[in-house]
Order: C-alpha cells, then sequence, then structure tokens
C-alpha cells in the first residue's frame, strides 16, 4: 500500500491525473488498440462461425500480428493509465471484473486453438491445409462455444471498462 | 428558425430528456458506441487491408464480405451518436472536435461512394486480384486514416467541451 501511495504522489501519476492531456491521450491509445484487437477478433470469430467460407482461416495470421499489437498497445496504456490512480482503481470493482473478463476471454481462445488444432489436423496430428475450415465444412462444437464465450467475454471487458468511470471511488485520503 | 432554436427543439425532444435522467442509459450508449466501433473497425481493417494488398491470398470478394459489418457497426454508432447529441446539443454543436468529427465521416462516406462508382463504371479490381492499382490503395488508405482520426476526435470531444476552437 505504501508503495502504491508512493506511486501516487510521483510527478508522472500527478501529471497524469491533474493535466489536461495526459489521461485524454492514454484513453486515444486505449480506444484505438481497442478497436484493432477487438475488431479483428470478432471478424475472426465470424468466419469461425461460418461466415464468408471463401475468406481463408490462413489470412488471419497476419491480421493476429496486427491484433497482438492492438493488444499490447492496450496492455502498456492500460498500465499507464492504471499508474495514475493506483489506489482508487484497485478499490473499483469494475475493474477487478475487467480484468478477470479479459483473463476468461485469454482463456476462452486458448481453448478456441486447441480445438481448431483438433478440427484442422488428423489423428496422427500431421497438420492439413486449411483443413477442415477450408471451404463448406463446419467448425467443431467446441470450436464454435470457444469462439461466443471468447465474444461474450470481450463485449463483457469493453462494457465494464467503460463502467470504471462510473464506479471508480472518491480518491484516498 | 435560428440556430439556438433549433438546438432548443433537439434539447427537449423526448429521446433526450429520458437520456438526461437516466446515467445508466447514456453509460449504455457509450458502451454501444464502442461495440460498434469495434464492428466498423474490425471490418475496415480487413477490406482496406486486402486492397492495399496486405492480405493478398484473400479473394476480393471475401474480403468485401466483410463490408455488411461496417454498415451494421456504422448504423450503432449513428443511433448513440443521436443519442447522446440529443442530451446536450449546446454543447456538442459549436465544439470543434465534434465538428471535424462529422466533417471527417462526411468525407469517409464521400470516399465510399465515390469508389464504389468508379469500381462499378470500370473494373478496378482486377480478375486475378492481386496487384491492386494506386487510386484503390488512396481510398484504402484515406478510409482507415479518416475513421483513425474519428475514433480521436470522439475520444477528446469532452477535452473541447465548452469550447469553440481548438487552440
Amino acid at each position: 500500500m505504501e508503495l502504491l501511495a508512493w506511486l501516487e504522489q510521483t510527478d508522472f501519476s500527478v501529471w497524469l491525473r491533474e493535466s489536461d492531456w495526459g489521461h485524454p491521450i492514454m484513453l486515444c491509445f486505449h480506444a484505438v488498440g481497442m478497436a484493432i484487437v477487438v475488431g479483428i477478433f470478432f471478424m475472426y470469430s465470424a468466419r469461425i462461425l461460418g461466415y464468408a467460407r471463401d475468406f481463408p482461416p490462413s489470412a488471419f495470421d497476419r491480421l493476429f500480428s496486427l491484433a497482438w499489437f492492438g493488444f499490447a498497445v492496450n496492455a502498456v496504456s492500460g498500465v499507464v493509465l492504471y499508474f495514475g490512480e493506483p489506489r482508487r482503481l484497485l478499490a473499483t470493482p469494475a475493474f477487478w471484473i475487467k480484468m478477470i473478463l479479459i483473463v476468461f476471454a485469454g482463456l476462452s481462445l486458448w481453448a478456441l486453438a486447441k480445438a481448431l488444432h483438433a478440427d484442422t489436423h488428423d489423428s496422427v496430428g500431421l497438420p492439413g491445409p486449411d483443413g477442415a475450415l477450408a471451404g463448406a465444412a463446419v467448425v467443431s462444437r467446441d470450436a464454435r462455444i470457444a469462439v461466443i464465450c471468447s465474444v461474450i467475454f470481450w463485449l463483457g471487458a469493453i462494457t465494464v471498462g467503460r463502467l470504471i468511470g462510473y464506479n471508480i471511488p472518491p480518491p484516498p485520503l | 428558425m435560428t440556430e439556438g432554436e433549433v438546438l432548443h427543439w433537439i434539447k427537449e425532444l423526448p429521446l433526450g430528456a429520458a437520456v438526461r435522467e437516466s446515467r445508466w442509459l447514456f453509460a449504455m450508449g457509450e458502451t454501444l458506441h464502442l461495440i460498434g466501433l469495434c464492428f466498423m473497425v474490425g471490418g475496415l481493417l480487413i477490406v482496406d487491408l486486402r486492397l492495399l494488398g496486405f492480405i493478398r491470398r484473400v479473394p476480393m470478394r471475401a474480403a468485401v464480405a466483410f463490408l455488411p459489418f461496417v454498415i451494421f457497426g456504422f448504423l450503432i454508432n449513428l443511433a448513440t451518436g443521436i443519442e447522446f447529441f440529443t442530451t446536450d446539443p449546446f454543447m456538442y454543436w459549436p465544439n470543434p472536435a465534434f465538428r471535424l468529427k462529422m466533417l471527417l465521416i462526411l468525407l469517409a462516406g464521400l470516399n465510399a461512394v465515390m469508389f464504389t462508382v468508379m469500381e462499378h463504371r470500370r473494373v478496378l479490381v482486377p480478375a486475378g486480384g492481386k496487384n491492386m492499382g494506386a487510386y484503390v490503395k488512396l481510398t484504402a488508405g484515406l478510409s482507415l486514416s479518416l475513421w483513425l482520426a474519428v475514433i480521436l476526435l470522439g475520444r477528446l470531444l469532452p477535452a473541447f467541451e465548452g469550447s469553440t476552437r481548438f487552440f
């Protein structure tokens, strides 16, 4: 706690909280990163669920690199935003719920990757081409459940993230 | 009617009054605005990056199939944007960030319409779908840049509340 109190009175933390531009600029980065990572993920989810079957799922590899960039921008801007209000955010339920939802979104993505790996590889574990995902084939029920869960978790993270601003308690004395 | 009278009439509409009463309605509007934004940007990234040549293995038709998401996201944001505007037209209308944001949205729309018209007049997209001409790339680049600026201006709107100028 003393570490957080110390953090709060550093010049950077004070600047972030009290300047006209610090907080808005960090939120700009956070909004753009979100648009990139969630936007690409929503389109990928649509493809997994069968939308635009002519779109080769392997083409998402490059888009995933961009999505990771978006995620990194948000991780960094998120940490910086945290430095502005270290104690108040820890006391904000919406903050914790958002972090938990992001972890769950990550776990569902991991489950999705596993389910898709099973879809596109034969029983010996050798990779096919886009395999079961190419053309008109349908992905497994596991993959569909994983992707829908992931979408719900991301939507939740966005909703609860917005509520942080509304739920944050008054500054500690 | 004067400008002030129009704004006043908008402010007195039931929608604005209802949202002003309820912080929850405004917060839900903001959340939907963010979600709409994600759909728009996701769809735009696929279409524009394909037009720019970054994901050439995707058939052009398959990339363009994601345009409905862009429209879907835009409509959500148009609706929630109207919701926000009706709560406080006197703040939004003179706000320089709001005005520039609306102008850029119009320009982005114009960019899209022009590309669609040109695309129907002659085949801009070669059958192989591999190398795109300069106009195609310009359109895609403008699209991404304009919408990026729109997002930033939207985020900065509150910073110019009460101002009529940027500087």
